[in-house]
């Protein structure tokens, strides 16, 4: 019984905190310019992710290490300072777009200016992880965040064309404009395969004790949890299909998101997008935010844990104090929160090889994982994942260019 | 034990069991007609941006002494470390070390002084 509930929580904690400002946004994006075609790419990134995030719990449970503990010392400092660097800023940027995103919500709500929501967004963000503990940031505000299940509720009322949502599921090429197709394809992967998620997953199983005995429990979760977020993604983006695109909407602002629910809910749907918008990118912050820490702290070897008193551990609490004043300053600067979303996601599919790469050795030297190492599956998954992030590296600026705007 | 896989970067733990830092470098004595001995490892800053490059290790130190801060890592006699599986064991009171100045300056400057620290 006990399982069974740490299961249901862990997939409700998975399901509530997956969605973000990058995949409502490129997946509205997708919808909106290409109908349906594009699924099967959130698809595929949800595969990706599911294997991903699974290795990193089986990875924290068995050795009882986080990744960046353990890169460190596989790796080396050299290969750790480059990792921190391009993950750093990319994290940097990612938290900005979420910033970005809450502000934007309130502006939805308010009319108030985004920027001028920033320095208050910010100190929430700060607050709550200031005074709350792991179980709340990381069970609190998924839990809040399944709001988000309103577009899939709204996705089923639109009735889409269930045979071509199938088909859209099979990977196809574009019929036009390639060059924006295949950018906004490198921006899904980019806001599903999210290196925040799998390392915050990482620290978090640290963070909840996690043994060997739940291997079976963080493959449970990893799945369901991945799977049904995916569900969210794809929902959003049959949304698009049938209600932006017939009216040539084509998401340029956020202040057009709106139109993805008020046809379904009528003024409550208003109310809903700007609840989603909000609650999901304010979790998304919070996580990035200590997945920074988290990494500074494992990275240099000093104490950190969401749980303990910030007194305790002052470079841990400096290090997400540094981090939130750092993300909220493009928003300030009234940097379009769309495009920092669009800029952030490339950014990350472009970065994926750093992080992912370490994984294939990682989660096969036995005196980390010893019994638990990866099958045959597991590593096939890895390498083809490593082999798309560097595909993803090389044409990821290309496509910025010629299919960004 | 082989030193780089065994020691080097690997999470360091003061007797309390708390953490203090990682081994960023390996010092070994070259005496005459005998074998390397290991005698130090070194914890800093400076240490680790030697690793990155000499140059970036040099600037960093000339930084440090400009804002009148100490520069040299901070050493821990060879005998006084237990190698472990994940962690190395100093008999040393970390509170005690410079490893943990950054820590307690941070402490006493700027997070102990915001409510609720």
């Amino acid at each position: 019984m006990k399982k069974l509930l740490e299961i249901a929580l862990g997939i409700v904690t998975s399901v509530g905190g997956f969605l973000e400002i990058g995949s409502i946004a490129t997946a509205a994006q997708a919808g909106a310019e290409f109908s349906l075609e594009l699924i099967w790419v959130i698809v595929l990134g949800g595969i990706c992710i599911i294997f991903l995030v699974e290795q990193a719990g089986r990875f924290a449970a068995v050795s009882g290490r986080t990744l960046p503990d353990a890169i460190r010392e596989r790796f080396g400092f050299n290969y750790f300072a480059f990792m921190y660097a391009v993950l750093g800023l990319v994290s940097l940027l990612v938290l900005s777009a979420e910033i970005g995103g809450v502000c934007v919500s309130l502006e939805l709500a308010t009319g108030i200016g985004f920027h001028w929501w920033s320095i208050p967004v910010a100190f929430v963000i700060w607050l709550v992880i200031w005074k709350g503990t792991f179980g709340v940031i990381e069970k609190g505000v998924s839990v809040l965040g399944l709001v988000t299940l309103c577009f899939v509720v709204g996705a089923y009322l639109v009735h889409p064309p269930w045979s071509q949502v199938l088909h859209g599921a099979v990977p196809s090429l574009p019929h036009h404009n390639s060059a924006r197709y295949w950018f906004i394809a490198v921006s899904i992967l980019g806001a599903t395969i999210s290196p925040y998620l799998f390392f915050f997953y990482s620290a978090g199983a640290i963070e909840d004790e996690w043994k060997e005995t739940h291997v079976g429990i963080n493959r449970v979760i990893a799945t369901a949890g991945m799977s049904f977020g995916s569900l969210i993604s794809i929902a959003v983006l049959i949304l698009a299909a049938m209600l932006l695109l017939p009216r040539g909407i084509k998401v340029e602002h956020y202040s057009e998101l709106p139109a993805l629910l008020v046809p379904v809910f009528g003024a409550k749907g208003f109310w809903l997008l700007v609840a989603s918008l909000g609650i999901s990118c304010l979790g998304a912050a919070m996580e990035i935010t200590l997945q920074m820490a988290y990494l500074t702290a494992q990275g240099f070897g000093w104490n950190w844990s969401e749980n303990q008193r910030p007194l305790d551990e002052a470079r841990f609490s400096f290090a997400y104090t540094a981090t939130i004043i750092l993300g909220m300053l493009p928003v300030i600067f009234g940097l379009d929160p769309l495009t920092m979303t669009v800029f952030s996601m490339a950014a990350t599919a472009a970065t994926l090889p750093v992080s992912i790469v370490p994984f294939l050795f990682l989660m096969n030297d036995y005196s980390y994982v010893r019994i638990y190492s990866n099958g045959w599956l597991s590593n096939a998954v890895v390498i083809s994942i490593i082999g798309l992030a560097f595909v993803l590296a090389v044409v990821t600026i290309p496509l910025q260019i010629f299919g960004g705007g | 034990m082989e030193l780089v896989r065994d020691c080097l970067d690997k999470q360091v733990d003061d007797r309390t069991k708390r953490r203090m830092g990682r081994v960023d470098g390996i010092i070994l004595v070259l005496e005459q007609d005998r074998a390397p001995r290991v005698a130090y490892i070194e914890m800093g800053v400076t240490t680790l941006m030697n690793r990155l490059s000499v140059r970036a290790g040099r600037t960093v130190a000339r930084w440090m002494r400009r804002w009148g801060i100490s520069p040299d890592p901070f050493r821990i006699p060879w005998g006084k470390l237990k190698i472990g599986l994940n962690t190395v064991l100093a008999d040393v009171e970390a509170d005690k070390t410079p490893a943990l100045e950054w820590e307690l300056w941070l402490r006493k400057k700027v997070i102990g002084r915001i409510p609720g620290a």
